[in-house]
């Protein structure tokens, strides 16, 4: 039979208390018990006479709780969910620990069960796929979720990337390419991937330096540009790799 | 004073155009030898001098911007100071783009190099009003710090000083500070690395690079005990530093070197550089590198170049054809006249007349290395990369491959020999494979003997320029194909520093020049002096009564001219042009003298000569075969002068023989086809 339609969500805060103590300690007692849940031993009492109905719990002496099989089984898939719970909103989330737990133990009871299992599933997902925690990464790193502005993208790393995403430019941005001579701007990103882009960062090509354009050669390319108390060229194609912020 | 027994191995290190090669000749003088590293195309410069008694062998390492491992360059110069241990590393810095050189010098003392900082081209820096805190700087670097002028040797004696006064200390800890986030990764890395096979003063540079994701130097570690923790570790910290700071790795290490830097400079520099200091090379460039004029301007100094070879060139020619005719009458007259001697025939006709058709050139070549130093050295080469690149690029070529190919319509020995300029592997060998395409003045000496024998005086113009342009053509498209196939790989960065311009010392132009000539004079001193004793072996044996054109033809050379009909046939050639063929892969000049040979008319190179010939050919041959062979002999033949130079640039005999290789078989390919269709078309 199972507990399963007959375990409120109070018993079943119980029984994850009961198992935590009972791991802790070998066996639970009824002020233990009271003490991790902060009520009165009297609210408790009734909870272990229902938990011991449905066979879940037995009592070793007068005082001491211990989880029988079939209440161990029950007690960690509570657990185990709440853990998942936990670990949705502290980890993924990425929300402060001790709201991560009251959310948790808010949530955790409303579930169905394909609820949880898609949820496990997400989990899984994340820590296999090997993108999976490039994605986490890049959500935690975003300043959307910092409480920045959908525009406002120039924290992020990613931009840097092989999928340069167009949408990060912040709109006054240009690329150096697109300067005309005489014009300056500030680095903003350092763009492109490989040889090419270590050889600008290694050259001083950084954020916040300064650069100008000095000329195009014959068919605007290459691109002569001065910064830092030196002069580079660059092609074409290695200058809309530097973005700049107009000066 | 006897020499102690201990050497002190010294290595110089430091950015491309930061005047480390003039440093370098400058403390070895005239004790130093020029290789290539295996296999690759980058040159090995080393030398030695002696200081206080004891001898130090330098090594003068490739230009490079930074220690990753993107070009071979970075490559070699990062195995070496890992597995190679030097004793010393000087570390030579443009004193005018001192923050980018710094970070070199961090990532150097990073690997536990003992090293030297040398503030080379002080005189600039000086003049542009910078004032830097020396002792300061030294003190908190714990490097000697030494102030040179290299290309005037300046300096150098103090720079031995500080050589040796390091030379064999005990690496300390390092003095390189990148903050405290990356520093507590490096250290985290580190600690992997402990009881790995990699020596304890390289740790903080390997786990630099670990951090980076350097593919190499994984590679490396993967392969001792406690590696993959390291590289394990190193992926948690990278993705831990990356998720607080907001940026990939790359960039923030970079950040990290810079913010050193600007530390260091922040307390030592005194006084920075005045801002006007480039102003009158700046307004220079504003006429050189112009949008519009600065093509133009470019192709009239190359144009200027070559009238100054050629023509300054003539009379120094003129005596040393003389002085080797006058040699081999002497030394045919040590016999009686009218004599058989194979040994002096072997002398006159093999050796000397051979190795003095090069040797001819010498004045020619000799200048033509001049002016490319001057190239060099003022700057101006950067501005023509920059000029040329966008079209150098479209055929997977680079800017600075212009000049080497333009250098090939003089002679293709120093345009291959100019390749050197060019930083990146690829970009080199494909120059190089196809240079010998650009139409050399010694083919021109055929060109004038075939052009006007089949072409009438109106055509005779546009057919010579359209042999030119022909090799520029198939040039371009060979390169394109090259570096789709063979040569196949990402584009190298072509970010190039563009120096001010500077006036060359005479010193180092001269030095460059004698090196130059002096790689040249040897070439006809050792293989073709070889290949010439060798084309007389097979142009003059065996022999046949009465000499001349049945002498020849019984010959070996003769014998496989015939051989060779088949195959000509289609060109539309056959034996006699097959025989003079072997003949032009020692000189193309010779070509001319063989095909007198065989129609028997004796001296080729006076016009009457010339002129007989040519009504001979008239005989032989339509105008469409004579075509056809030039085009033969535009890509077909490299000369072995050629063929020897690319296999000392490029580090091995595998070029040298896909060069030979790939060109014959595309000049046959071109001249089979262009002979049938003409035929098809013209009947």
């Amino acid at each position: 039979m199972s507990a399963d339609a007959l375990l409120t969500s109070a018993l079943e805060d119980y029984l994850e208390t009961i198992y935590e103590l009972v791991r802790d300690q070998k066996f639970a007692r009824v002020k233990d018990i009271a003490r991790a849940r902060q009520v009165r031993a009297g609210s408790v009492t009734p909870a272990m006479k229902r938990l011991a109905d449905l066979g879940l719990i037995r009592y070793v002496q007068r005082e001491y709780i211990d989880l029988t099989p079939e209440g161990e089984v029950e007690a960690r898939r509570v657990y185990a969910r709440h853990q998942l719970m936990t670990r949705f909103f502290g980890q993924i989330l990425g929300v402060e620990h001790k709201a991560a737990e009251a959310d948790a133990c808010a949530m955790e009871h409303s579930l169905s069960a394909e609820g949880m299992d898609r949820l496990t599933r997400l989990f899984e997902f994340l820590d296999l796929c090997p993108e999976g925690k490039s994605l986490l990464d890049r959500f935690h790193q975003c300043p959307l979720v910092h409480g920045g502005q959908t525009t406002d993208c120039t924290a992020c790393s990613w931009a840097g990337r092989d999928d340069q995403c167009q949408h990060l430019k912040r709109r006054s941005d240009v690329a150096v390419s697109e300067l005309k001579p005489g014009q300056r701007g500030r680095v903003t990103h350092v763009n492109g991937t490989g040889a090419i882009r270590q050889r600008m960062l290694d050259m001083g090509i950084l954020p916040n330096v300064v650069v100008e354009v000095e000329r195009h050669a014959p068919a605007g390319d290459p691109i002569w540009i001065k910064l830092q108390g030196f002069q580079l060229s660059l092609r074409r194609k290695e200058a809309e790799a530097v973005l700049v912020a107009a000066l | 004073m006897a020499e102690s027994s201990v050497t002190t191995r010294v290595a110089l290190a430091g950015n491309p155009n930061s005047g480390k090669t003039s440093l370098f000749n400058a403390l070895t003088g005239a004790h130093q030898h020029v290789g290539n590293y295996a296999g690759v195309t980058v040159e090995k410069r080393q030398g030695r001098y002696s200081h206080n008694g004891r001898r130090h062998d330098v090594l003068d390492l490739p230009g490079t911007y930074s220690l990753s491992s993107y070009t071979p360059e970075e490559r070699i110069a990062q195995d070496e100071l890992l597995d190679r241990g030097h004793d010393v590393v000087v570390v030579v810095v443009d004193s005018t783009a001192l923050k980018r050189s710094l970070v070199l010098l961090a990532q150097l003392m990073q690997t536990g190099a003992t090293c030297v900082l040398c503030l080379n081209m002080a005189d600039e820096a000086r003049h542009a009003g910078q004032q830097l805190d020396r002792q300061l700087l030294s003190k908190l670097l714990g490097v000697p710090v030494v102030e040179t002028v290299g290309h005037r040797g300046q300096g150098v004696d103090r720079l031995r000083e500080a050589i040796a006064s390091v030379a064999h200390r005990q690496p300390g800890p390092s003095r390189v500070v990148l903050g405290e986030r990356l520093d507590r990764a490096i250290a985290a890395v580190g600690l992997h690395l402990v009881g790995s096979e990699i020596p304890d003063e390289h740790h903080p540079w390997v786990a630099t690079k670990l951090l980076l994701a350097d593919p190499l130097l994984e590679e490396r570690v993967r392969r001792g005990p406690g590696g993959e923790d390291a590289i394990g570790e190193a992926a948690r910290q990278r993705r831990s530093i990356e998720a607080e700071v907001a940026r990939d790795i790359a960039l923030y290490v970079m950040e990290c070197y810079y913010g050193f830097v600007d530390g260091l400079l922040r307390q030592t520099l005194v006084q920075p550089p005045r801002e006007d200091a480039r102003a009158l090379s700046d307004r220079i460039d504003s006429v050189l590198a112009h949008r519009a004029l600065g093509l133009p301007v470019f192709l009239a100094a190359m144009y200027a170049i070559f009238w100054l070879t050629f023509t300054a060139g003539e009379i120094p020619m003129r005596w040393i054809e003389s002085g080797f005719a006058a040699l081999g009458s002497s030394v045919a007259g040590l016999w009686p006249v009218g004599s058989s001697s194979p040994l002096r025939s072997l002398l006159v006709d093999g050796v000397i007349a051979g190795v003095g058709g090069v040797v001819v050139f010498l004045p020619n070549i000799v200048l033509l290395f001049m002016c490319l130093a001057l190239l060099e050295d003022t700057g101006y080469m950067a501005r023509a990369a920059f000029l040329m690149d966008r079209v150098m690029h479209r055929f997977g070529l680079h800017g600075r491959s212009f000049v080497p190919m333009i250098t090939g319509f003089g002679c293709s020995v120093p345009g291959i020999m100019a390749t050197r300029t060019l930083e990146h592997e690829h970009d080199r060998l494909a120059t190089m494979l196809v240079l010998p395409l650009m139409s050399c003045g010694a083919r021109l000496t055929i060109w004038m003997l075939l052009i006007p024998a089949f072409f009438a005086p109106r055509w005779r113009a546009p057919v010579l320029w359209s042999i030119y342009l022909a090799g520029i053509v198939l040039a371009l498209l060979l390169a394109l194909l090259l570096r789709r196939t063979v040569l196949k790989g990402e584009d190298a960065p072509f970010v190039m520093e563009l120096p001010p311009y500077r006036l060359p010392t005479a010193r180092a132009v001269v030095v460059k020049m004698t090196e130059r000539s002096w790689l040249y004079l040897r070439k006809a001193g050792t293989v073709i002096l070889a290949i010439s004793i060798l084309m007389w072996l097979i142009t003059s044996y065996p022999k046949a009564p009465g000499g001349g054109a049945a002498s020849l033809e019984r010959s070996v050379a003769g014998r496989v001219g015939r051989a060779m009909e088949p195959a000509l046939g289609p060109l539309g050639l056959d034996w006699k042009v097959g025989t003079a063929l072997i003949g032009a892969f020692a000189a193309k000049e010779v070509f001319v003298a063989q095909l007198g040979i065989i129609y028997s008319v004796g001296e080729t190179d006076t016009d009457r000569g010339a002129e007989r010939l040519r009504q001979k050919l008239r005989r032989d041959y339509t105008p469409l075969s004579a075509m056809s062979l030039m085009l033969f002999l535009l890509i077909a033949t490299p000369c072995m002068a050629t063929l020897a130079v690319t296999r000392r640039e490029s580090g091995s005999w595998r070029w040298a023989l896909l060069q030979i290789g790939g060109l014959t078989l595309l000049g046959y390919g071109v001249a089979l086809v262009f002979y049938q269709t003409g035929r098809l078309l013209v009947g």
